[in-house]
């Protein structure tokens, strides 16, 4: 598991990269460190990775303090950057191999796990070519595998997916999620709300090298403003009466241009029963009703602004 | 097999083509030179692939340090220097892996230039003592310029430049060094620089090493330069790997 108590990194006399992060990832699952650039995801990862040291406070991973027990951690750990960090003028294979004996495997043993590696994440047809003329997703894929060559008990993302195409996207993806099924923790930083949603147990936003909040994605969403009730009919001359007969809402919202009309839905499907019920007695054909949370981008944005404002 | 040779096999691999040059240079050099100024330039007693050899080992020992830069730099910029310090590694792998490289690449250019010369005449004459004075110190010398460059190259991280920027200074000083001709060849407002500048001293040195004579004054000054740097340039390169800010 990864623990971190209030965690600060100050670079030379600049304002704080990091100022008090604390939080916590257990065992086996799945942490996704949203943020803008330079909001401090990268100096979080470096220094849960060993390879900067937290000005104050305190990082574990895997049971050992980064600061003090550098050595156990790089035992425990697996590190794919933001940069596919290989040979490039070695082959895929060469590369696995290398890593693998880098960290301590007999060669014998350094070869098999290669041949491992290469068939789950189905790369065969380049193992043996050199990474240079490899594609992004391609390199993306074996710098991840590079990080399993010793099954890590802390695996580190750092923007895995940033650069690559909707299908290389969708690789990483299920490769994260093959990792969580092997029981490895993984903290991945992302600036994609997207894949904080589908991919993570947890989610911490930083901005400015603060967490402004964490939580589960739904944690997270029920944290920003209420759910919408949203209705599309399927003739737009009833958009009046239907507003009509929700005009005791707090608030009703009409659009025109996408011919709907959404209404504040405190009490979730009640609320839809009930809007529901109305248009049902008024004889309104529709062609769409909803129960609308705020999407994760909102919710980002939102905490993302408050914050800004706050500190000014 | 340890980290350590893991790391400098690799490094010898991946760097063929850099070894080919390192052993075809030093050839052409001594061949050339010797056929072009034999006639010319007037050195005594002396065959001139005796006297030159010096100065093509100097040249071959700048050289391979310079192609350290570059080798410095790519590892820090592609990021496996930051992938290898999560490593259950020492962080000064890497930088005696690199620097192991440069001590095969000098014995390979020494052993190709000593090899072409023999054929033109050459002969090691100071026996064993100073034949293992003559490797050392031209070993010792390619090593702190390595370690230079290396700490340059994982400073500025920059492929390109590095390696080119540092070209010209040494082509100017083997140029202007007694390692091609006799301090005689130079105009006599040049001769102090000349006599005195380093790579003089060294190839002075060496060229005494081969025939057994070495003036206490000259070989204290080629020591002195190349422990200097060797300090100067080991606490730079070794500082820069083992920073973790």
């Amino acid at each position: 598991m990864i623990e971190l108590i209030n965690v600060a990194k100050t670079f030379g006399g600049q304002s704080p990269a990091l100022n008090d992060v604390s939080f916590s990832v257990p065992t086996g699952s799945v942490c996704a460190l949203l943020g803008h650039n330079g909001a401090g995801k990268t100096t979080t990862v470096k220094i849960l990775s060993t390879l900067l040291k937290p000005t104050s406070g305190r990082a574990i991973v895997a049971g050992y303090d980064v600061a003090k027990e550098a050595v156990q951690v790089r035992r425990s750990i697996g590190v794919t950057g933001q940069e596919a960090a290989l040979d490039l003028r070695m082959t895929g294979r060469e590369n696995l191999v290398l890593f693998g004996r880098l960290r301590g495997l007999r060669r014998k043993d350094a070869v098999r796990r290669a041949d491992e590696l290469i068939e789950q994440f189905d790369m065969g047809h380049a193992a043996d070519r050199q990474v240079s003329g490899y594609s992004g997703g391609m390199r993306r894929r074996i710098d991840i595998a590079v990080s399993l060559t010793i099954v890590p008990k802390v695996l580190f993302l750092d923007e895995p997916t940033t650069g690559l195409d909707p299908r290389s996207r969708r690789d990483v993806w299920n490769l994260v999620s093959s990792m969580k099924a092997q029981g490895i923790t993984v903290l991945l930083t992302t600036q994609y709300l997207e894949e904080a949603d589908i991919l993570s147990d947890s989610i911490v936003i930083l901005n400015a090298g603060q967490i402004v909040a964490s939580g589960t994605a739904d944690e997270l969403k029920r944290q920003t403003g209420s759910s919408y009730c949203e209705m599309t009919p399927l003739n737009a001359d009833d958009l009046p009466r239907i507003a009509t007969a929700l005009a005791d809402f707090e608030e009703v919202e009409v659009d025109t241009d996408a011919t709907t009309v959404a209404v504040p839905a405190p009490q979730g499907v009640a609320t839809l029963t009930e809007v529901f019920r109305r248009m049902d007695q008024l004889g309104v054909e529709l062609i769409d009703i909803s129960l609308r949370r705020p999407s994760l981008d909102e919710v980002f944005l939102h905490l993302t602004n408050t914050n800004s404002v706050a500190t000014k | 097999m340890t980290p350590f040779l893991l790391l400098t096999a690799r490094t010898l691999r991946r760097s063929r083509a850099d070894l080919a040059f390192a052993v075809l240079t030093p050839i052409f050099g001594v061949v050339g030179l010797t056929l072009l100024l034999r006639g010319v330039i007037a050195t005594g007693q002396m065959i001139y692939a005796q006297y030159v050899l010096p100065a093509i080992v100097v040249q071959a020992m700048l050289f391979g340090a310079f192609t350290t830069t570059d080798r410095a730099a790519w590892e820090k910029i592609s990021g496996l220097s930051s992938r290898m310090r999560t490593l259950p590694i020492s962080p000064y792998l890497p930088l005696g892996a690199r620097m192991a490289y440069c001590v095969v690449r000098g014995v390979l250019a020494l052993v190709a230039a000593i090899l072409a010369a023999y054929f033109l005449g050459f002969r090691l004459d100071g026996g064993f003592g100073y034949s293992v004075a003559f490797i050392s110190l031209s070993l010792t010398l390619t090593m702190a310029l390595s370690l230079g460059a290396d700490a340059t190259g994982s400073k500025i991280g920059r492929t390109e430049v590095a390696s080119q920027l540092l070209l010209i200074p040494q082509l100017l000083l083997v140029v202007l060094s007694t390692g091609l001709a006799p301090v005689d060849a130079f105009p006599s407002w040049l001769h102090s620089f000349v006599r005195y500048q380093p790579i003089s001293q060294i190839t002075e040195t060496l060229r005494g090493f081969t025939v057994g004579q070495v003036e206490a004054g000259n070989l204290g000054a080629s020591v002195a330069w190349c422990a200097g740097l060797l300090l100067v340039f080991g606490t730079l390169a070794v500082r820069l790997q083992g920073r973790t800010s």
